[in-house]
């Protein structure tokens, strides 16, 4: 069974009488234990692609299925999505001051837990599980007690996102530019962690303009998003030509 | 409009004509006492100070019954408890801000003199039950104390507390008026001295109708004031917050976050007014006053006013009226948080910001449960 199954997906953003077709007949699947990347220049409909799989309001999607775990999602609000298994890692991490960071994902464990059926954690135990976390992302625990993202540096951010990862364990990660603005040293913090993350029951959509980061996570598929379909696909060698030539030869 | 007038004569307390207390500025002599209340309540700045509350209620109830207020702390070494001030104090009275308050001490006649001359250990509090008498406290050179004060009463209450900050002190006041009352008054003087610091967190329910008048006065050099407030305002229940900040002299500073939460039927009003006086240079004030509208029919008025009569200062206000953003919402639901709880979070969120001193922990659960009552969770 396939984790993500996405076909011939159409979706517009905007609201009712000005929509823009982003999609236009995007096919993608995904298996337990695969990471697949997806590349392309920019507005070609990346970031559409990872909101509208997460269910953000304001995107519509306007024909062509998608589903995980065989269940559809596209009637499904943002934090259903979240409750089967989907986790976006965003690209921009929303700064939210007032609310601590243990505070929102005690919420956010607690919520899924409940969702599920399960026991919610024991509050010490997830305050020590969590800041051990936090460690192992170069996340100064410290900031666990800071408004969500609040003041964070764009790398503090992205290490927030990856520490979220490792403690929902989602079934399907879908990581749009996490690689953005980061240097060296925190890209192979984010690179470890999505490792750490992954295994052959989950699956991983890696959205990113760059090679470099796909040095650090092997991908096992390489898509090219153009105009809003996928119009190559190859294996992690496909990534070394576009960087090689960029997507003018595709296009 | 007719005029407004007091609900009976007035005749100024002991300690004024005693000369322990200078008169403000607009009374020369106590034969000008009425007529400049008079004036001072018929003035375009008091019309406009309650433009969006009815002040005859209030101007009703200021000869009304009054009790002592309850004091824990104040046996400690430092304070000193009387009936008379200490001389050479500086309670920056003005008539023109504050007619109301001054009849009330008139009326009162006796007031509470609370002087603090050191560093206290432990926390000074003032317990109000209904309608108080006037409170006038003072800290002398370099004292520093915590002021705690509480509010508890249901009918017309009315409180007035006079605070003077002599050179050097500091003073850390954080007030909860949490208990709805039919119409609760409730005015603060502070007048800081010379390089001394106030900060205020002030944590506000609804009433019936709560108004809060807040009048700080940063009239020494170096002087630093602070205010921080939050309120949860819901059901059909209202409050009003009218604060001046005035800068009378140079390199003062001031800092004021008002975050208030209106809610179904609720109607807040928040006017701040900083006054830059001329020749305050180096002034550095800032103001920002964020309203949350939740549910339907919140009604919220705010006006930041600037009057700057000096060039080299910096000033920086806003006012923002607004609902839950859609990007926070999203951010916490991607995480499997219910709209409903990511609601509340954020809403808690707004108010935990500026919910903050000894009297926090006591304030924060009121206020959440106000939100979580008002969105039925």
């Amino acid at each position: 069974m396939s984790l993500l199954e996405v076909t011939n997906l159409h979706a517009t953003v905007g609201a009712q009488d000005q929509q823009k077709a982003i999609l236009k007949g995007l096919n993608i699947s995904v298996n337990p234990g695969e990471v697949h990347a997806i590349m392309g220049p920019n507005g070609s409909g990346k970031s559409t692609l990872a909101n509208v799989l997460s269910g953000k309001p304001g995107y519509t999607v306007t024909d062509g299925t998608l589903t995980l775990t065989d269940t559809d999602l596209t009637e499904l609000e943002p934090h259903e999505r979240a409750q089967l298994g989907l986790f976006l890692a965003f690209q921009y991490p929303v700064e939210i001051p007032g609310v601590s960071n243990m505070e929102f994902l005690k919420a956010s464990v607690d919520s899924l837990a409940r969702a599920r059926g399960e026991e919610q954690p024991n509050t010490a135990a997830f305050i020590k599980q969590v800041r051990l976390l936090a460690t192992s992302v170069d996340l100064d625990p410290q900031f666990l007690k800071r408004g969500v993202n609040e003041g964070f540096s764009g790398g503090e951010k992205k290490r927030n996102e990856i520490m979220q990862l490792l403690l929902l364990e989602p079934k399907l990660a879908i990581l749009d530019e996490t690689d953005s603005g980061l240097d060296i040293d925190a890209l192979q913090v984010v690179a470890e962690g999505v490792n750490r993350y992954k295994n052959e029951h989950n699956g991983v959509v890696l959205i990113t303009h760059y090679q470099r980061l796909l040095d650090y996570i092997v991908p096992d598929f390489v898509h090219v998003l153009a105009d809003g379909k996928i119009i190559q696909s190859g294996d992690k060698s496909l990534a070394l030509e576009l960087e090689d030539k960029g997507y003018a030869w595709l296009t | 409009m007719a005029d407004l007038s007091l609900p009976q004569a007035v005749t100024l307390p002991n300690y004024f004509s005693q000369g322990d207390l200078a008169l403000p500025a607009q009374i020369l002599d106590s034969e000008d006492v009425p007529s400049a209340l008079s004036a001072a309540l018929n003035s375009t700045l008091h019309r406009e100070r309650w433009k969006y509350s009815k002040t005859a209620p209030v101007l009703e109830g200021l000869a009304s019954a009054m009790n002592l207020p309850t004091i824990v702390g104040g046996e400690q070494a430092g304070v000193q408890i009387s009936h008379a001030p200490q001389q050479n104090l500086s309670f920056g009275f003005d008539l023109s801000q504050a007619p109301e308050a001054f009849a009330r001490l008139c009326y009162a006649q006796e007031a509470m003199f609370i002087h603090i001359d050191k560093a206290l250990d432990a926390p000074l509090e003032i317990h109000h039950a209904d309608s108080t008498v006037p409170v006038l406290l003072s800290l002398g050179a370099n004292a520093e104390a915590t002021l705690l004060e509480n509010f508890t009463g249901n009918l017309q209450p009315q409180n007035t507390l006079w605070i003077s900050l002599a050179e050097g002190s500091h003073l850390k006041h954080s007030r909860n008026s949490l208990e709805a009352a039919h119409l609760h008054w409730q005015y603060l003087a502070v007048d800081i001295g010379k390089n001394a610091d106030y900060l205020l967190n002030n944590h506000a329910a609804g009433a019936g109708l709560r108004r809060q008048d807040i009048h700080i006065r940063v009239s020494g050099q170096g002087a630093n004031a602070e205010l921080i407030s939050a309120a949860m305002i819901s059901g059909k229940l209202a409050l009003d917050q009218q604060v001046t900040l005035e800068h009378l002299v140079a390199n003062g500073k001031s800092k004021q976050v008002v975050h208030n939460i209106v809610a179904d039927g609720g109607k807040c009003t928040f006017n701040g007014r900083i006054h830059i006086h001329e020749g305050a240079n180096g002034t550095d004030a800032t103001l920002a006053n964020k309203n949350l509208g939740l549910g339907k029919n919140a009604t919220i008025n705010t006006k930041p006013e600037l009057e700057i009569y000096t060039d080299d200062v910096t000033c920086a206000h806003g006012a923002t009226i607004g609902q839950l953003s859609d990007q926070e919402l999203f951010y916490l639901t991607s995480r499997g948080i219910s709209p409903e709880s990511a609601q509340a979070l954020l809403s808690e969120g707004f108010l935990r910001q500026c919910t903050q001193g000894p009297l926090a922990e006591a304030a924060l659960p009121i206020l959440i449960n106000a939100i979580k009552q008002e969105q039925g969770a």
